[in-house]
């Protein structure tokens, strides 16, 4: 993690001019008659975070896996740190810094809680895999060295009493936080979280908003998060794009999306 | 004591061979831990190391090249034989079948199973082809002891020893690098493995290698001690009772597996057979692992299934 940088005074302003981080134009992705995306366009600036909503089935967790490259769009550009592409894969999305998090949690199951995040330093640790057959040496000395990574960031979610439970006996609302852990332990730019309080209570909650507004005031990670709770949304995030159908029907502050007539009928349904 | 001197006689070499089971079960369980799927193939890779190394030996020695010169080539050889096959089956069998159910791959590696055993005969004959890496003559242990001691036979102790410190090896490399650690998360869950940069077609070629190593381990004790033939890959079927008994995803299930179906199988030959018309040896393993599923599904040292409803 990168612990040593401070929270960046005036964070806020920064975030009102940042640069773009991650833009999307254009994007649209259909399964044969179905059209999960039409046409969407927004972007993510550096060191904001920004809340995908929208109805269920709206297109929400479509629109992350064209962004971390587990689905091809057949139109749009995806620009991402400057580069220009039609499309993404999972291995490029993350080794350029995406991480991110599953609606329901997808976990390595039978791996404690420290293996789960260490797996999350495989991009960073380099040594090739015969010293790692041979293992003593320099595979050993790169494997401590990531531990203590790893360690701070059970710390930091406060998951230590957990470390050596194999995490399909852990509790929902920890496992969640298992999965944040393995995101974070590979130093994401941008980090996707898909509906990261889904079934958690009102504590639970809570936490995990603790823990997402620290990720991203203290490492300054850009974030871009799918919830569906409208108090966590309206207090969490810096700008709100709003999908519906697949379609942007609106984009903007959190307070302006909230009054959006389309959003509104989008939510509550139009009488006819 | 007579009687004492043969029941451990048969133990010991029931034992011995049993640890000869557990190294072909092994490769099963490497691949199944490693990446959810039941290789079919195992058999066949066995058949394929064998073959690559007895005919580079033979190869070698026609041409008057020393022993260890051989040996070493021969080994190089078969390696990299089994490194070609783990990139052929990733790229050509699995690869395409990224995020399918573990079903589906395990239909895949049956038509692999095929291909191998025909393009290995085909490549390399499909005769007979005695291979001498390990002694074969036996010690007579406790003379003073009992009449005649007990006979124990050196190739299985060699077994014994090479499978020990495989599993020993493969334990370290699969609990505590990053490799390991990648191969146990695909066998988890291709998404969220692929989410973290884990490339899982390297993955997957590196437990096809693997396995193919361990099965090129097999093949040296094996084909000393049968000749390495076609018939080596019904060795598959042997390690199936094993695996239901041991458990399919436990390494230490796949060695204490071995262990009693060997024993097993030769107490019962000896002291059943004689009542029952003999034969006993070649369906007392399956037997066996029958009576294993009913009582215990998940095998001895398997991980218990719950399912959530």
């Amino acid at each position: 993690m990168k612990a040593d940088v401070e929270p960046r005074p005036g964070a806020a302003s920064l975030k009102e001019a940042g640069e773009v981080l991650l833009s999307v134009e254009g994007v649209s992705l259909s399964f044969g008659g179905v059209r999960a995306l039409r046409d969407v366009s927004f972007d993510i600036r550096k060191g904001e975070i920004r809340a995908i909503i929208g109805p269920n089935g709206a297109g929400k967790t479509s629109m992350l896996n064209v962004i971390n490259g587990f689905y091809h769009p057949q139109q749009g550009v995806i620009t991402f740190k400057g580069k220009r592409r039609h499309d993404m894969r999972p291995y490029l999305a993350a080794s350029q810094g995406i991480a991110r998090t599953f609606q329901n949690v997808a976990l390595f199951k039978g791996m404690s809680t420290l293996d789960n995040i260490m797996t999350g330093r495989t991009l960073k640790m380099r040594r090739g895999i015969l010293a790692q057959a041979i293992y003593w040496g320099v595979s050993q000395r790169e494997e401590i060295r990531h531990r203590e990574a790893v360690e701070h960031i059970i710390d930091f979610l406060e998951i230590k009493h957990i470390r050596k439970t194999p995490v399909g006996k852990l509790p929902y609302g920890l496992q969640k936080r298992v999965e944040l852990g393995r995101a974070l332990a590979t130093e994401p730019d941008l980090l996707l979280l898909d509906e990261p309080m889904a079934g958690m209570n009102l504590e639970e909650k809570q936490d995990m908003s603790r823990f997402i507004l620290t990720v991203n005031d203290t490492f300054s990670t850009t974030i871009a998060l799918i919830e569906h709770d409208m108090g966590v949304v309206m207090d969490l995030s810096d700008r709100v794009v709003v999908l519906d159908y697949g379609q942007k029907i609106a984009d903007g502050r959190p307070d302006e999306v909230q009054k959006d007539q389309k959003v509104i009928d989008a939510y509550l349904g139009i009488p006819h | 004591m007579e009687v004492f001197g043969q029941v451990l006689e048969v133990l010991i070499g029931g034992l011995l061979s049993g640890v000869l089971y557990s190294l072909v079960a092994l490769g099963f369980v490497l691949i199944f831990k490693a990446s959810g799927v039941f290789n079919f193939a195992q058999g066949a890779m066995v058949l394929l190391a064998g073959l690559a190394l007895v005919r580079s030996l033979d190869f070698l020695a026609a041409r008057g090249a020393p022993v260890w010169a051989a040996v070493i080539l021969g080994l190089v050889f078969a390696g990299v034989i089994m490194a070609v096959t783990a990139w052929l089956v990733e790229r050509f069998v699995l690869g395409p079948l990224v995020n399918q159910d573990g079903l589906t791959l395990f239909m895949s590696t049956i038509g692999a199973t095929f291909v191998l055993e025909g393009a290995s005969q085909m490549i390399f004959g499909s005769d007979v082809y005695p291979l001498r890496l390990f002694p074969t003559d036996a010690w007579f242990l406790f003379e003073s002891v009992f009449p005649g001691g007990i006979l124990v036979n050196k190739l299985d102790v060699w077994g014994g020893l090479i499978a020990g410190v495989l599993v020993a090896g493969l334990a370290i490399f699969f609990q505590s690098t990053k490799t390991g650690r990648a191969l146990r998360a695909v066998a988890d869950d291709h998404a969220a493995a692929q989410s973290v940069g884990i490339p899982i077609s390297w993955i997957w070629f590196v437990v096809w290698l693997v396995a193919g190593l361990v099965a090129l381990v097999a093949a040296t004790v094996w084909g000393t001690k049968l000749g390495v033939q076609f018939s080596i890959t019904f060795l598959a079927l042997k390690a199936l009772p094993v695996l239901i008994i041991g458990g399919f995803t436990s390494v230490p299930g796949a060695i204490v597996g071995g262990l009693i179906v060997g024993a097993g199988e030769k107490l019962a030959e000896v002291y059943l057979g004689p009542h029952m018309g003999g034969g006993i040896e070649y369906w007392f393993a399956y037997v066996l692992a029958l009576a294993v599923l009913l009582v215990r599904p998940q095998g001895l040292f398997g991980e218990r299934l719950i399912e959530r409803i």
